[in-house]
């Protein structure tokens, strides 16, 4: 089901980006997670243009399934791109990782916010 | 320096057409996204009740959506096939989720069977949505409570997937809901 060539003309399979790695490391990031840019993408040399993408979208708060989507590529595929990124310190990841749940205040505020609306 | 982001999510289920889609584009912010999860399972397409043993990597298809709630608190919403051969992925989607908002189509109570059965064996909160299609009967929520066998905290409401209204209230509902069973569950932690 997978087309890869639907997307921007991609002719690479989108696992030939990750090097072929499925898993981004011990700690998988949580598939709400964001993430925002600690730099721009003209300041980082070298950077596959899958990056410099997800540096350019995250220079506001983007999130992971987002990056996915804009990239063309599986969230599996964009975890492992924007691990790589985090790892080298190019940008920041904002995930709570609740185990069991957001917290009472936590679920307070969302209850509000989506009162208000 | 700017308060920490917190990125929340909701999982909206239930069968095959039942309005998952239209639910999360009517409360979405952003325009639909669809993006891909790649997984090996069973091969697509095979019937429910024909489970053919075929591994293979193959690709889900999940809508999603996003409100932003206040300055850092931004919710995603994700719906995902409910069939019981795509619960693979909804171990990863239901950790640490809000809750789930069941989508029923009253012609077909039975499809929302597995996804109610999946959030109560994994005690997430949920609340059942009757979503009004045009022709369907007026069943009494408290009779999709019976056929459902639901607990007795668990919210029907009935909603029109199509409408933005409709949906934050829904979303709403579940909310309260998720809210009074952590302060239950903190309560008795003490």
């Amino acid at each position: 089901m997978t087309d890869a060539s639907r997307h921007d003309g991609r002719v690479v399979p989108v696992y030939a980006v990750t090097g072929g790695r499925t898993r981004a490391g011990d700690h998988d990031l949580p598939i709400e997670a964001m993430v925002t840019a600690a730099a721009s993408p003209d300041a980082v040399d070298d950077l596959q243009p899958e990056y410099r993408t997800i540096l350019d979208l995250a220079r506001t708060p983007v999130g992971l399934v987002e990056v996915a989507a804009n990239l063309g590529v599986p969230v599996g595929v964009a975890r492992v791109l924007v691990s790589d990124l985090a790892e080298a310190g190019h940008i920041a990841v904002h995930a709570p990782g609740y185990s069991d749940g957001p917290p009472p205040q936590i679920l307070a505020r969302l209850l509000d916010g989506l009162r208000a609306r | 320096m700017p308060a920490e982001l917190i990125p929340l999510k909701i999982l909206v289920a239930g069968g095959f057409g039942v309005g998952k889609t239209t639910l999360v584009r009517a409360v979405s912010e952003i325009p639909p996204l669809l993006t891909e999860e790649a997984m090996t399972s069973a091969s697509d397409g095979v019937d429910d009740t024909a489970a053919v043993p075929d591994k293979r990597t193959t690709t889900v298809a999940m809508d999603f959506g996003r409100i932003t709630v206040d300055d850092t608190l931004v919710v995603y919403l994700f719906g995902t096939p409910g069939q019981q051969r795509f619960w693979f992925m909804w171990d990863e989607l239901a950790r640490g989720c809000v809750g789930a908002v069941v989508l029923v189509d009253l012609r077909r109570i039975d499809d929302s069977f597995a996804a109610v059965d999946y959030f109560e064996s994994r005690r997430v909160p949920f609340i059942i949505g009757l979503n009004d299609f045009p022709d369907t009967e007026q069943h009494a929520p408290d009779d999709v409570r019976e056929a459902l066998a639901l607990a007795p905290d668990v919210p029907v409401v009935r909603m029109d997937a199509r409408s933005s209204d409709s949906g934050i209230r829904v979303l709403v509902t579940l909310v309260e809901h998720a809210l009074a069973r952590a302060e239950a569950r903190r309560a008795l932690a003490y």
